[in-house]
Formats: C-alpha cells, sequence, structure tokens
C-alpha cells in the first residue's frame, strides 16, 4: 500500500525541485511507473475478502479496480494538461500539477480505506483540489457558478452522512470495513432509523449523481479543464458509487423498501438525461449528460443488491470511467483547435483530421456499449439483475439504451461527417501526445475484453 | 419582505445571481461568433445565424458595435434604394432575394407582441437614362437582368416623354426602368428589425470598440486564427478579451482597421500577407432638397447618365439628390462635413438639365455618409482570407450593401454552418479575385 501512497506523495516535492524543462515528462513519467506498479494490486492473494492489509487501509477486489483507474488517470490527466496550461507562468504549471496529485493522494486513500470515517475525511477532502481546479482553470465567467453547486450539493448531501457515521460509531463501536459485514444486523424499526438509512445514502446518491440532484455535474464538468473534467468523469462519480456499495451491506432490512423512489429516480434519470443529450448543442454538455445516464444505471444496479447487480455496477463504473475521460479528452482537442465547443461550428473533421475520426468512433461505440467491451457488460448484468428485480424495469431500461445509442451516433456524425466549415480547413493536425492520450484510454478497455474477472469484483 | 423574496427567488437554480459581481455591460468572456460592426449587415449575419441553427442556444453570437447612436454609420446615412438593374448576375439574385424577404418581412423577422414592421417601401422603380455611347451597354444590362427574372423594361425618349412628361429626354437614348421590387425604404426600420428579431433569439449585443485582435497561434506555419484579444468600453479604459471560434468582419467602412490588426497588408509587397483589404470609407453627399412644383408621386430613382440621381422623399415635395465625385476630386472622408459647393457646382446644373422642374428649389438639409468603398473592383468581398482561418468578410459593397444585407446575412450563415453556399452561389465575391488581380466590375456603377 505504501509503496504506491509514498511515491505519489513524494511527487508533490518532485514537481517543485524538477527544472522548468523537464516538468511534464518527468512528472508523466513518475506517474505512469506508479500506475504500473498500482496495476499490481490486481493480482489479489484472496478471491474475496482483504489484501495488502494496513491498520488504516487495504484493498480487496472491489476497490482495486478502482484503484488501479484512479492510479492509470495521473499520467493521462498531466498529458492532456501540457497544451492549455503551456502559455501560464511556470510556478502556475507546477501549482496545477500539485492540485492534481493531492486529488490523487487523496483518492488513493479513500478507494482503499478500512475505516468509513477515513473514506468519508478523503470524500470530503477531494472536493478542495476539484474546486480549485474548476474555479481557478475554467475558462468562463460561469465556472464560479459551477463551483459553488458543485461545492454546496455535495457537501450538503454529506453532512447527513457525518452525522450517520458517528451514530452508527455509537450503536456498533466500531466503523471498520474489516469486520463491518460480520457485525450481526441492528434492529432498524423506528422512523429516526429510516432517516438514517436516508442520510448513509444521500451523500452517494448526489456524487453519483442521482437524477434530481444532477445539477452541478453538467455545470462543473462543462466549466473544469481537461484534467478537472476527466478525474471528475472518471473518478469522483465512481467515489459515490464505491461508498454506496461499502455501505450497503448495514443498510440490511430497510432497503427493500426504502430504495424503491431512488431506483425510479435512477431508471427516469437514464431516459431523462438520455433525452436531453439529443438537444445539447455543446460538446462537453452532452458528454456530462451521458455521464448522468450511465450512472444511473449502475446506481439502479447497486441499489437492488444483487450479486449480478454489483458486478455490472462496478464492471459499468470501470468501463464509463475510462470511456467518459477518452471522450472529454476528444471534446478538448476539439476546443484546442477551433476555441468552441458547439458542435454546429466544428462538423466534418473526419476530411480534416482523420486519424482522430478513428478515436471517436472507438470511443462513441463504447458509448453506446457495444459488444464486446466492458460497457455492454457491465449495462447487460444490470437490466438483466433489474429485469429480475421488476419486469416493468426492461421498459426504462430498454429505452434508455436505445437513446444512448442515438445521442452517441449523434455525437459521432455531428462532428465527424457532415459538410466541413470554412474556417476548419486549416487545423493542426493531431499532435503524437493526443494520439497517445487516446490510446492510453481505449488500450485498456479493449484489454478488459479479454480478462473482465479483474473487475468483476467479489463474485467470482 | 419584498427584498427577502426577491434573494430567495435569486438563490434557486435557474437565476443568474452570482457572488461575484459581474459587469453587465462588458461582453461574455467567450462566444462562440464575435460579429464586428453592429450595422445592417452585421445584424443581419446575426439574425440568419440563429435562424439557421437548429438548437435553440447552438451557436453564441455577439455583435459589437462601436457607436449606438450610429451617428457614422452607413446604414443609417444611406438613401435606402434597392434595384436589380446590375450587370453582375449575382447582384441582380441578391437584390431579388432581399426584396422578396422585405416583402414578407413580418413572417421573417416579426416577434411575438410586438409591433408590425412597416418598412416604408416606396415601389416607384429605379430610372436608368443612357446616353448614346452607353446605351449598348444598358441593352446587354438588360437582358442579363430579364435573364435572371428581374422585371425591368426598356424605354425609348418617346416613351418615356410620355410616362414622366416632366422629363428632358435631351441627349437620352435609352432608358431602363424598374418595375417591380425597386423602390427605396427606410434603412433604419430595417436595421432595428433585425436587431430586436435576433435579441429576441438570443443574439447578445455589446457597445465597445474592438481595439485588438490577433492570432491565437503566432508561431503556426498554417495560417492564423482570429480571435478578439480586446473590446474597448466606450470612454472608458475597460476592455474585455473575448475568445471566440470565428470573426465576421462587418464593419463596414473601417473594415480596413480590423484586418490591419491581423498584419493583413504589412507583409513582403509580393506575398499574400501584403495585400491589405482593399476597403476604405469614402464620403457621399445627400442633399435634401424642396421643390414645390415638382415631378409627382410616380417619381421613379432617377439615374442620369452624368452620375446624378435624384428620387422622391415623402408626400411634401421633398427629394433626395446627390452625384457620385470623380475619381480626382474625392472629398477628404475623415469627417462627415458637408461640402455645399458641391451641390452647386457638380448636382444642381445636371439635375436642372434633366428635370427641368428643379431650376427652382431649395437646399432644406443634407448629410454626409461613408461607402465602405472597394477600391479594387467596387463590389462585395465575402467569404474566408486565405491567411485568416476563421474570418469571414462582408463587407466592400459600396453603397449596395443595404439592398443586399438580408441575402447576403443569408449566404454568410450558409458559409459559416453550412460550409458552402446553399441558395446563393457568391464565390465570386470572395477574396481570392484580389489575389489574383481579377476585377469583378460592375458595368454601371453608382
Amino acid at each position: 500500500m505504501l509503496k504506491i501512497l509514498l511515491p505519489t506523495i513524494m511527487l508533490v516535492p518532485t514537481i517543485w525541485a524538477v527544472p522548468a524543462k523537464y516538468l511534464w515528462s518527468t512528472t508523466l513519467s513518475y506517474s505512469l511507473i506508479i500506475s504500473l506498479i498500482s496495476l499490481t494490486w490486481l493480482k489479489s492473494s484472496a478471491e474475496s475478502g482483504w489484501s495488502f492489509l494496513s491498520p488504516y487501509m487495504a484493498t480487496d477486489p472491489l476497490s482495486t479496480p478502482l484503484l488501479a483507474l484512479t492510479c492509470w488517470l495521473l499520467p493521462l490527466m498531466i498529458l492532456a494538461s501540457q497544451n492549455h496550461t503551456a502559455p501560464e507562468p511556470i510556478s502556475r504549471q507546477r501549482t496545477y500539477i500539485t492540485l492534481l496529485t493531492s486529488l490523487q493522494i487523496f483518492l488513493i486513500m479513500a478507494f482503499s480505506a478500512t475505516e468509513v470515517i477515513m473514506f468519508y475525511i478523503m470524500f470530503e477532502a477531494t472536493l478542495i483540489p476539484t474546486l480549485v481546479i474548476i474555479t481557478r482553470w475554467g475558462n468562463q465567467t460561469e465556472r464560479l457558478n459551477a463551483g459553488t453547486y458543485f461545492l454546496f450539493y455535495t457537501l450538503a448531501g454529506s453532512l447527513p452522512l457525518l452525522v450517520a457515521l458517528l451514530l452508527l460509531q455509537n450503536n456498533t463501536g466500531t466503523l471498520s470495513l474489516l469486520t463491518l459485514q460480520y457485525t450481526p444486523s441492528m434492529q432498524l424499526s423506528s422512523f429516526a432509523d429510516k432517516l438514517w438509512w436516508a442520510g448513509c445514502l444521500l451523500a452517494f446518491l448526489v456524487k453519483m449523481p442521482l437524477y434530481g440532484a444532477h445539477l452541478w455535474l453538467p455545470k462543473a464538468h462543462v466549466e473544469a479543464p481537461i484534467a478537472g473534467s476527466m478525474v471528475l468523469a472518471a473518478v469522483l462519480l465512481k467515489l459515490g458509487g464505491y461508498g454506496m456499495m461499502r455501505m450497503m451491506i448495514m443498510l440490511e432490512p430497510l432497503t427493500k423498501e426504502l430504495s424503491y423512489p431512488f431506483i425510479i429516480f435512477a431508471l427516469w434519470g437514464v431516459i431523462m438525461t438520455g433525452s436531453i443529450c439529443l438537444r445539447q448543442t455543446d460538446l462537453k454538455s452532452l458528454i456530462a449528460y451521458s455521464s448522468v445516464s450511465h450512472m444511473g444505471l449502475v446506481a439502479a444496479g447497486i441499489l437492488i443488491q444483487t450479486s449480478w447487480g454489483f458486478t455490472g455496477a462496478l464492471i459499468l463504473m470501470i468501463a464509463h470511467g475510462l470511456t467518459s475521460s477518452a471522450l472529454f479528452c476528444l471534446a478538448n482537442t476539439n476546443y484546442e483547435r477551433t476555441h468552441s465547443r458547439t458542435m454546429i461550428l466544428a462538423r466534418g473533421l473526419q476530411m480534416v483530421l482523420p486519424l482522430m475520426t478513428a478515436w471517436w468512433f472507438i470511443a462513441s461505440l463504447a458509448n453506446l456499449a457495444l459488444p464486446p467491451l466492458p460497457n455492454l457488460m457491465g449495462e447487460l448484468m444490470i437490466i438483466t439483475s433489474l429485469f429480475h428485480w421488476s419486469w416493468w424495469t426492461i421498459a426504462l431500461t430498454g429505452g434508455g439504451t436505445l437513446i444512448t445509442a442515438g445521442y452517441s451516433l449523434y455525437m459521432f456524425l455531428m462532428t465527424q461527417r457532415g459538410p466541413l466549415p470554412a474556417h476548419i480547413i486549416s487545423l493542426d493536425p493531431t499532435h503524437s501526445r493526443e494520439h497517445l492520450l487516446m490510446a492510453l484510454h481505449l488500450l485498456p478497455l479493449i484489454l478488459l475484453i479479454s480478462k473482465p474477472e479483474l473487475i468483476w469484483g467479489w463474485t467470482a | 419582505m419584498e427584498a427577502m423574496r426577491k434573494k430567495a427567488v435569486d438563490a434557486l437554480p435557474g437565476s443568474s445571481w452570482t457572488p461575484l459581481e459581474i459587469n453587465p455591460n462588458l461582453p461574455p468572456e467567450r462566444a462562440d461568433i464575435v460579429i464586428v460592426g453592429g450595422g445592417v449587415v452585421g445584424w443581419s449575419i446575426a439574425y440568419w445565424l440563429k435562424q439557421k441553427e437548429m438548437v435553440r442556444g447552438g451557436v453564441r453570437v455577439l455583435v459589437v458595435e462601436k457607436d449606438p447612436t450610429y451617428s457614422q454609420a452607413s446604414t443609417v446615412l444611406s438613401a435606402g434604394g434597392i434595384r436589380q438593374q446590375f450587370s453582375l448576375p449575382e447582384n441582380i439574385h441578391l437584390s431579388l432575394a432581399s426584396a422578396d424577404f422585405m416583402r414578407n418581412i413580418n413572417d421573417h423577422l416579426g416577434v411575438l407582441n410586438e409591433d408590425p414592421i412597416d418598412l416604408q417601401f416606396n415601389h416607384s422603380g429605379y430610372l436608368f437614362l443612357a446616353s448614346e455611347a452607353v446605351a449598348h451597354i444598358m441593352e446587354e444590362n438588360y437582358s442579363t437582368q430579364r435573364y435572371a427574372g428581374a422585371k425591368v423594361s426598356l424605354l425609348s425618349p418617346t416613351q418615356l416623354k410620355e410616362k414622366f412628361p416632366w422629363l428632358n429626354t435631351e441627349g437620352v437614348v435609352l432608358a431602363s426602368y424598374g418595375l417591380e421590387n425597386e423602390g427605396w425604404f427606410d434603412p433604419w426600420t430595417l436595421l432595428n428589425a433585425f436587431k430586436r428579431k435576433a435579441i429576441s433569439m438570443g443574439a447578445i449585443q455589446c457597445c465597445g470598440e474592438v481595439t485588438v485582435c490577433t492570432s491565437f497561434f503566432p508561431t503556426s506555419d498554417d495560417g492564423m486564427s482570429a480571435c478578439v484579444e480586446q473590446v474597448q468600453m466606450p470612454n472608458s479604459l475597460e476592455y474585455q478579451p473575448v475568445e471566440c471560434a470565428i470573426v465576421v468582419n462587418a464593419a463596414g467602412a473601417f473594415s480596413g482597421k480590423l484586418t490591419e490588426m491581423l498584419g493583413i497588408g504589412f507583409g513582403p509587397k509580393q506575398s499574400i500577407a501584403g495585400i491589405p483589404l482593399p476597403v476604405e470609407p469614402r464620403k457621399r453627399y445627400v442633399y435634401v432638397v424642396h421643390c414645390p412644383d415638382g415631378p409627382g408621386l410616380d417619381t421613379p430613382f432617377l439615374i442620369d447618365y452624368s452620375g446624378v440621381y435624384v428620387r422622391r422623399e415623402g408626400l411634401g415635395g421633398n427629394y433626395i439628390a446627390g452625384a457620385s465625385p470623380e475619381e480626382a476630386a474625392e472629398p477628404d472622408a475623415s469627417n462627415l462635413e458637408v461640402d455645399h459647393s458641391f451641390f452647386e457646382e457638380n448636382v444642381w446644373p445636371h439635375l436642372a438639365f434633366r428635370v427641368p422642374a428643379f431650376e427652382k428649389l431649395k437646399v432644406t438639409s443634407a448629410w454626409a455618409g461613408f461607402y465602405d468603398y472597394n477600391t479594387f473592383d467596387q463590389n462585395a468581398i465575402i467569404g474566408t482570407h486565405p491567411l485568416i482561418n476563421n474570418m469571414y468578410f462582408a463587407t466592400g459593397f459600396s453603397g449596395h450593401g443595404l439592398q443586399h444585407s438580408p441575402a447576403v446575412g443569408r449566404a454568410v450563415a450558409e458559409l459559416i454552418l453550412d460550409g458552402s453556399y446553399k441558395t446563393l452561389d457568391l464565390s465570386g465575391f470572395g477574396f481570392n479575385r484580389i489575389l489574383t488581380q481579377e476585377p469583378k466590375l460592375e458595368r454601371n456603377i453608382v
């Protein structure tokens, strides 16, 4: 555990000590080495249960894929940020990478936490670097509004969580995840217990986000710079899913009835946000709403508490993390060239940048859950377990799949095909850095087709 | 109580309250398309862009106009005429399309719950007079115009005398009279109609002057991408950089200044960068005269072969007259002062000769306005520049910008959003003809 955490912490002084000429290449290679070492976590010694144990941190098949995704994302974020921070003074560039690294540290500690309070503290701590990234490096005046929404939605959701955790600590005497599965289930009969149940889950539902509490997400994603969008879409949303999966064990008998409205919200959100995607003019906004759509499916999968649901949710979280981040990177390559996020002004790009079209194609196909990519495997498992839970959900999930395919193809055809406007005829050709970025996003996704056991979670 | 309620409404999602004060006069930090110049061409382009975006809020259009009183803008100082009697088919089609647009202007530019638009279109037509020397050009133009669909007729001197008894046909061999879609209208109404409709559809306007416009990638070999660096607020040191994807140069008489900011015209003499945009302001005078015994209500927009023009203004015996000065005697374009001796020497003699009733007239008023004069061939420059990827020109109309504005707006919007001309092909007006030195001249220029 420490062999990943300490090098990540030591990346911070490295950023400040390295000469300016080598800043980006050093940080990139350093974080890439960390991420490659983090892949050793995936080979867990026990099929279920905890590995790499220490008093405060441990990994298990649920947190390992998320940890690997987190560590994988840091070099990708550094690669993506190199261009747009280039005109800034060097100390500001260093600050930027420091923020990304500190976010990484908090995320590693959050996903590997054994104590729920530590998870909570790290969950809250990730807000700070993200807020700074959005409000300081975003492009528009609206970023202040976006940061406010992001901060207050998450805080308002997580304050009840703190109270709920303290109550739990009082009740059971411990909040260690290691022993949580062995504690006898509590007597949850009073109305206050129902509020406690809601308090436990609300923070994660807002973070996922659940459809009714999703307003912060399009704002935050659109206004954030590319690295901010990447980490938000790929990892921070998964914090919500991970938290829910951990908490589910102790919320036991209440969930059967109380989760009903939230499952309905989540499934309805899949349809609604998918339809909103079809009407979007802003490319980043479209990808942000598609994130809400996919996460709605994940939330529904977790709330029904079946093993297939959990597995599907985990697979979809990992696959969506890689796909969404890839799409944001593609949108950023567009933005850097035309300085506009409007889709109608950057059309027919297949004529000008044909190799980038290949990446757009693969990323769009991944987004619409094409077999045999893990996106489909995750969605399929969730949809089948939902069908088993109630036959009627197939209408919503089936419609959702259709709409997802619709807007993914819409996004691809709008940007790549169509008439080429006169002002795009001469664009910068695709840099190797951008090709590398896309390859590093989509290659793990494609490789996961052959070994999905890595991201299955507990169900072996 | 009221303040609390207002605060609560502000705090809900959907309100635009932010914790930090934002100056509402400043333009937004980024816009997709910045149209420099808020004249009729600029607002026409803004309207058509909003009309053609497929989803509401599709493109963010910002129109930057440095003078909201339009004291020096060519649009409102124009005589307001529209004619199809050109020699270039593109110009004829542009006028026909614009006339059709203006005939149905309330269908296009009507805003719900607002007053309908009355352009005060006088359908009196244009009457061009030709002497012996240029009669053959008029005949050739006539066939071009008829082929393009304009409703024009040729009149012999006897027919002229029959139709317009107040006209002195001495020296006139042939006349060309527009029967439909020709006349004059109120330019201020058209400008405001475009502006009101575009703003109702979401275009943003800003009062300021673009003082710095530089390139995104100054060291790139693939050409520049224009980006508006500074919009200076009027009478203030405040400025706002506007990040944009496309800049439309619709600055009219002052278009040359915008391209100069990007360095066009300052390169080595034989290179593309060394050729400036050949648009400069040229001052033209318009005189309002009162003649109680003058021609009457069916007076067309009369254009004599000497270059003098006159048209009826209103119903009280007033007329508007003027003339194009000789190339050598161009008035100083640094101000809009009127030279009254120009009327005495260059306009009145020819006017009185052609229309004897005008021997007794009184000049009641006069003004001067700029032509956005294309020194190369006096025709529009529409389209992109080879060196600047994202600047679209819509300038250089040299006196016929107002009458072409609806159709030009549509053409530029098609170029931007569809990638090519869809309804009218104006590729003949591209910038390339200036680089290859192939002028596209009109054969009768007013």
